[in-house]
């Protein structure tokens, strides 16, 4: 008997997602999903982008999310289809980055069977998912997807997985909207609603006392929302405390404010990296403490009190021992901070930190993102600031692909709104930029994105060009082509005694042709006189545009900490030596 | 420790590291065990013992005891690693408790030759109170009970017996705190 107050599995997923105000969502059909394509066919509220392959659109989920502040959705068939997810899945849980993926399965009746594409997906996906479900009953499904979807954005956010075998998407049940869901708390964890009072007294009477702070703030500080940025800013400018961002806090704080020191850690600035070294009071905001960031974990910031504010209680003493923590939302925090300073009319002002400036004021005039831009061949750390002065006044959103390129990005662009830098950090995923930039240019239809890339990694995602061409997205490719994986080919250099083993890309493609013949628009600099016109070409044209920018190939990326190495160990150049003993203790290191 | 034992103790780790037991309320949900034993295999903490019975049908729990060996720092990053998992209500480390209880059971089956092989696991049996679950000519079983080091030094003891055959099956400690 049919119900008119039923509806099948794949009904109930639409309304669900409608709930949700899901409006893009990024697929590739197959066996599995074809009775949600097929929901999906008879509606228009929920935009699909065709990606060429299913780890486009993972990568595109995660730039639609970061560029946006919403949940990035995504839809793949069994088998090969979730399996092509699972390096998105983890590189969106090692950067907290809210998506929820929909896969498909082989009906309840074959699992277990080794079905055609058939895989244990929820098995595959457990590790690298905040969570993840097998809805077997299609009476579970309406819960299952409000609770995904809260479990996605809550908290640290992260991936959720939810696998629908296809039986289960024929199947009919009611469908409960979202605010019939009553959540459980403890699945959600959503941390303390209340701010720590102590914890906030205490910051503000270490402050009071310090000679050297220091503000190090991490990608935490972007997903608890905008908000944050403002009540860091407000805080930093209260107190005059220098902030270093790491390479996810980008853009928390204005990089070309007073107080920024830059980006910290392994090619962060030198001035970020001796005053993380040098300071008595570190204010963590939404950092883990990663090894890129810290160096040589015995020599990291040995006189400093330390304070941390983390949702994540895991991330709270786990690389580094802090002397007090609040595992509370870092925007409500932040204003109690500002609000008991004010309250409490604590006179800051007057402690403007003199010696402490003059300290890093000496250690910026090392210059250390200084590089000699010859008359001929592009330097690409040149490539990037001249990138960056013919986009500033632009509203635009960067993607990048992983290695040198994304560290000269992270060095020379400097970004003063957070969600417009959308790079992989934690997993450290080549190829994961284009797509991203896909995502991120359906989330901001209007705005300029560009994908910083290197020749080595856009090759990993190449096809999804064509998804780009498909839904008329004018992303714009900006390859520093130098022909070789450059980060594996510098630290070839620095510990491998310059034994370039398989970095050279031989057999590169034409760019500009293979451009073309994705109907994409292709333009290349091959010499500093070429590069202005370049870029103003590439952001003129309303289409997608690979820009192929040939740079010096064997310029290596400083600032350094070597793997194993402290903070106040940097290589500033290729002139400045390692030394030895650490060198062979970094070898062994990531 | 002889090379014999049946279950011989890693001395060295457990001198370096604690050993811990944890108490942890996990909804009881398909794939809940899997997100646990692969949450320490995938970061690298050992399990030295588990176990995981419905201990509230009403409202759907479980509890998972979990004893574990490792530096405090390490237990630490344990328990807020199990209580990210979104089925987990709590995770408690029972050596943090100011009160708490431990009790652990094993089944021994023990094949002898001759008397006096016999008259000697009697007295240890009869020493550590062990239960007699069944005695046939050549062979006995014994139900022990209690906190895993008495089952352990039981276990030794009757290691002490030349010549005789051990079999044994242990339910890993569970324990609660009050």
């Amino acid at each position: 008997m049919d119900n008119e107050n039923e509806f099948t599995g794949a009904d109930i997923l639409l309304k669900a997602l409608k709930d949700q105000e899901v409006d893009t969502i990024f697929g590739y059909p197959g066996g599995a999903v074809l009775p949600i394509y097929d929901a999906i066919f008879g509606q228009n509220f929920l935009k699909h982008v065709l990606v060429r392959q299913e780890a486009g659109a993972v990568h595109a989920a995660e730039g639609y999310a970061r560029s946006s502040g919403k949940v990035g959705v995504l839809l793949v068939t069994s088998g090969p289809g979730v399996t092509n997810v699972v390096t998105g899945l983890t590189d969106a849980l090692m950067d907290s980055i809210p998506i929820v993926c929909i896969s498909g399965q082989v009906p309840s009746h074959l699992i277990g069977t080794d079905a055609f594409q058939e895989c244990d997906t929820t098995g595959i996906t457990r590790p690298c998912t905040k969570h993840n479900y097998l809805v077997k009953d299609v009476s579970k499904l309406s819960e299952t997807i409000h609770e995904a979807f809260k479990i996605a954005s809550s908290g640290r956010p992260g991936p959720v997985l939810i696998d629908i075998p296809k039986d289960v998407q024929f199947a009919k049940s009611k469908y409960i909207p979202k605010k019939d869901i009553i959540f459980r708390e403890h699945r959600i964890k959503a941390g303390s609603k209340k701010v720590d009072k102590n914890f906030v007294q205490e910051l503000v009477n270490h402050i009071k006392k310090s000679e050297r702070p220091i503000f190090y703030v991490g990608g935490g500080c972007l997903n608890s929302g905008p908000q944050a940025s403002q009540e860091l800013i407000k805080l930093v400018n209260k107190t005059n405390i220098p902030i270093t961002t790491t390479l996810h806090g980008l853009g928390c704080f204005p990089g070309e404010d007073k107080s920024s020191l830059g980006m910290l850690g392994m090619h962060g600035n030198y001035e970020a990296n001796l005053a993380m070294n040098k300071c008595d009071l570190m204010i963590n905001v939404g950092a883990r403490f990663d090894d890129r960031v810290t160096g040589r974990l015995d020599a990291f910031s040995p006189d400093s009190v330390k304070f941390h504010i983390d949702i994540d209680q895991s991330s709270i003493n786990k690389n580094v021992k802090v002397d007090f923590h609040t595992n509370t939302d870092i925007t409500m925090t932040l204003k109690e901070i500002n609000s008991f300073i004010e309250s409490n009319n604590i006179e800051l002002e007057k402690k403007d930190y003199t010696n402490w400036w003059g300290l890093i004021n000496d250690w910026r005039k090392k210059e250390c993102l200084h590089y000699e831009q010859g008359e001929d061949i592009i330097k690409p750390q040149h490539a990037i600031s001249r990138l960056y002065d013919l986009t500033t006044q632009k509203d635009t959103f960067i993607t990048t692909e992983v290695g040198q390129h994304q560290m000269w990005a992270a060095q020379y662009y400097k970004f003063s709104k957070p969600n417009r830098w959308i790079t992989s950090g934690g997993l450290g995923t080549m190829g994961f930029g284009m797509p991203a930039a896909v995502g991120a240019q359906m989330a901001n239809p209007n705005s300029l994105v560009i994908d910083i890339a290197g020749e080595a990694s856009f090759l990993m995602n190449i096809q999804e060009i064509a998804t780009a061409v498909q839904y008329k997205l004018p992303i714009k490719i900006f390859i520093l082509n130098n022909e070789y994986m450059g980060m594996v080919r510098q630290w070839q250099e620095l510990l491998h005694g310059s034994r370039y083993s398989e970095s050279y890309v031989d057999a590169l493609p034409d760019f500009k042709k293979l451009a073309e013949s994705f109907n994409a628009v292709g333009v290349r600099a091959k010499n500093i006189s070429e590069l202005d016109d370049a870029i103003n070409e590439m952001v003129s044209i309303d289409r997608p545009v690979i820009a192929d920018i040939w740079v010096d190939k064997k310029e290596n990326c400083f600032p350094m900490i070597p793997s194993g190495a402290a903070h106040h160990e940097m290589l500033l150049s290729k002139y400045d030596k390692e030394n030895p003993e650490n060198q062979e203790k970094g070898k062994v290191l990531v | 420790m002889s090379s014999t034992s049946v279950y011989p103790t890693p001395i060295n780790a457990f001198k370096q590291s604690k050993r811990s037991v944890l108490s942890i309320i996990v909804d009881n949900e398909p794939g809940i065990l899997a997100r646990i034993v692969g949450l320490f295999s995938g970061r690298g903490y050992n399990i030295e013992a588990l176990n995981v019975t419905v201990v509230d049908i009403k409202n759907n729990l479980s509890r998972i005891t979990i004893e574990t060996l490792g530096e405090e720092k390490v237990i630490s990053q344990i328990i807020a690693q199990l209580e990210k998992l979104v089925p987990v209500h709590s995770a408690t480390n029972l050596a943090n408790l100011s009160e708490s209880y431990e009790a652990e059971i094993c089944l021994v089956k023990i094949e002898f030759d001759n008397n006096e092989q016999d008259q000697k696991i009697l007295n240890f049996a009869d020493i550590y109170r062990s239960r007699t679950v069944q005695k046939r000519q050549n062979i006995v079983v014994y139900e022990i009970s209690g906190t895993s080091e008495r089952i352990n030094k039981f276990l030794d003891d009757l290691n002490t017996i030349g010549g005789i055959k051990v079999e044994l099956v242990r339910s890993g400690p569970i324990g609660l705190g009050i």
